[in-house]
């Protein structure tokens, strides 16, 4: 226990010192927000509802980020090679993963949540009567992402190729999900299209806490977030080698 | 001698292509053991299975008579690994990259702080602890790397060229870093491709080549093997009055090569003919300007085993 705490410590104090990631996750984050709102407010009866629905939307496209800083921290090129000693120490394997999807989820889910504390009461927007669900769903979406994010890397053992693939996959399931805009309005086929990416169903998750004051996604969403996110946990346990890092 | 690990027929392939062929050999306590060979002949392949950082297809590796794979924690507790890339936290400082990979070994509180200084001492950095690595020269980053390795105190320590590519001054800092821990009774297995270093300090060699120990021993024992014949490179001020066939008329030359004005001449060793190969030039006109005698260096055992042809 000692040495994977030693180990996420290392891995938190590494997040905190990158400056792009900090960057993606916080100011460029809320910039996007701001941006997208503020063009969209004229297809909204009041502009309020366009930086609202841009503010729940692209908070759940920056956690599905979060992957993309979870294989940053498992296999960026400088990391990768202090990464190495810490698999030719005793600790062994499972410490050395679990820290990562951990503190990526951590470091994702705080700005993510710091975010939302500004943007909040800065554009007088809401998460609804209760903001702890909101908060509280978040969790188990950021933690599968960044367990999202080191499942890849152990299959595709590179940062490049997996960050190439999930920043496509995201990207698309997003567009799909209605992220950037809504395809309802784009006939029946677009609508069934966006129907399948679980950003929809996030997004409607989301949206009925914030909006609607309803818990009736709430559970499911919860679930099967915590499911997946303990089944790719034990993707990685399966996958991970340790040959990878040679 | 007492024998600290035994390496038994391992062999691994990468799909099709067999990168160790059933080697086998013995690590003794105390002893500078260092594998030599060309790109692609295995020995980080070794190194990599030695450091339980890679699994073998068969073989096994005991270490102090036990199965690594049955004590893998306590093996890897025992053992320090001085990677062949500097795996360092460039944005940390080197003293806490230090603690940092120290305490993964399970000390902690004054016992660690004392290791981290003994380790910075012994690379030399002490006054540059509290500076950032990145802000730190190559050979400085490789004697850190080093640090890194040996600060827990462990049994045996496995280098993987640790010197490429650092000036001679840390270099040498390095081997007379090296020979302190041998004789404090540390275990090194050393991997490289620089001769000199391993005729500095070795005190035993193995010689790999595609994926086979083709050759173990001293230094002297390998040169000794190889040495049964005498070289000598002989300079004429002007060649040609001697033809080439009248040198083997003398007892135990085996070859004659003439380059422009210089003979190099390879002869049995045990037979002294110096003295005949003169007079032969000498009764042929030719005016003798330089002559010098070669002994077998480690380079040459090496390059007549392995041979001359370029490895990729």
């Amino acid at each position: 226990m000692r040495s994977f705490m030693t180990i996420f410590k290392m891995d938190m104090r590494n997040l905190c010192k990158n400056p792009v990631l900090i960057g993606f996750n916080s100011i460029f984050a809320a910039l996007l927000v701001l941006v997208m709102g503020f063009l969209s407010s004229g297809n909204y009866a009041n502009s309020k509802d366009s930086y609202q629905y841009y503010m729940v939307s692209l908070i759940i496209y920056g956690m599905l980020n979060g992957a993309m800083t979870a294989s940053n921290c498992f296999m960026e090129r400088d990391i990768k090679r202090p990464n190495l000693r810490i698999i030719h120490s005793p600790a062994g394997g499972f410490q050395i993963y679990f820290s990562k999807i951990l503190s990526s989820f951590l470091f994702d889910y705080v700005l993510h949540v710091m975010i939302l504390a500004v943007l909040c009461p800065v554009l007088n927007l809401t998460l609804g009567s209760s903001p702890i669900y909101f908060v509280l769903l978040m969790a188990p979406i950021e933690f599968a992402a960044a367990a999202l994010g080191i499942f890849f890397c152990c299959i595709f053992h590179c940062e490049e190729t997996t960050s190439t693939l999930l920043s496509t996959v995201i990207s698309l399931m997003c567009v799909l999900g209605g992220t950037f805009f809504s395809l309802d309005g784009l006939g029946s086929a677009a609508a069934f299209a966006s129907k399948i990416s679980p950003v929809k169903w996030m997004n409607n998750a989301f949206f009925s806490i914030s909006c609607d004051n309803s818990l009736i996604y709430f559970g499911p969403v919860f679930i099967i977030a915590t499911i997946l996110s303990i089944l790719l946990v034990v993707g990685c346990g399966l996958f991970f080698r340790t040959e990878d890092y040679l | 001698m007492e024998s600290l690990m035994t390496v038994k027929n391992l062999t691994k392939s990468f799909k099709e292509n067999t990168v160790l062929k059933h080697i086998s050999f013995e690590v003794y306590r105390g002893e500078v053991l260092c594998i030599l060979g060309p790109n692609g002949a295995g020995k980080s392949t070794t190194i990599n299975i030695l450091t339980a950082a890679l699994g073998s297809d068969s073989g096994e590796i005991l270490f102090r008579g036990n199965k690594i794979s049955k004590q893998l924690r306590a093996y890897k507790k025992t053992v320090g690994i001085v990677p062949q890339e500097i795996a360092l936290y460039e944005e940390l400082s080197a003293e806490s990259n230090l603690r940092f990979f120290t305490s993964l070994y399970g000390l902690h509180g004054s016992k660690l702080e004392e290791a981290v200084t003994q380790a910075l001492v012994f690379a030399g950095l002490d006054d540059r602890r509290k500076d950032k690595v990145k802000t730190f020269s190559g050979g400085m980053k490789r004697r850190l790397n080093i640090a890194c390795a040996i600060a827990h105190h462990p049994e045996l320590v496995i280098m993987d060229e640790p010197t490429v590519g650092i000036d001679p001054q840390s270099r040498n800092h390095i081997l007379d870093s090296i020979k302190k821990l041998r004789d404090q009774g540390m275990t090194v297995i050393y991997t490289t491709h620089y001769m000199e270093e391993v005729e500095v300090i070795s005190s035993r060699i193995i010689i790999m080549d595609h994926g086979a120990i083709i050759a173990e021993g001293t230094k002297e024992s390998l040169k000794e093997d190889i040495e049964n014949e005498k070289r000598y490179t002989i300079e004429v001020e002007e060649n040609g009055k001697i033809a080439h066939d009248e040198f083997f008329a003398i007892e135990g030359i085996k070859t004659v090569n003439i380059v422009g004005n210089t003979i190099e001449i390879a002869t049995l060793k045990g037979i002294e003919n110096l003295d005949r190969i003169i007079a032969l030039l000498c009764d042929g006109g030719e005016k003798i300007r330089n002559i010098t005698s070669e002994a077998a260096s480690l380079e040459t055992v090496f390059l007549k085993m392995t041979g001359r042809k370029l490895r990729d």
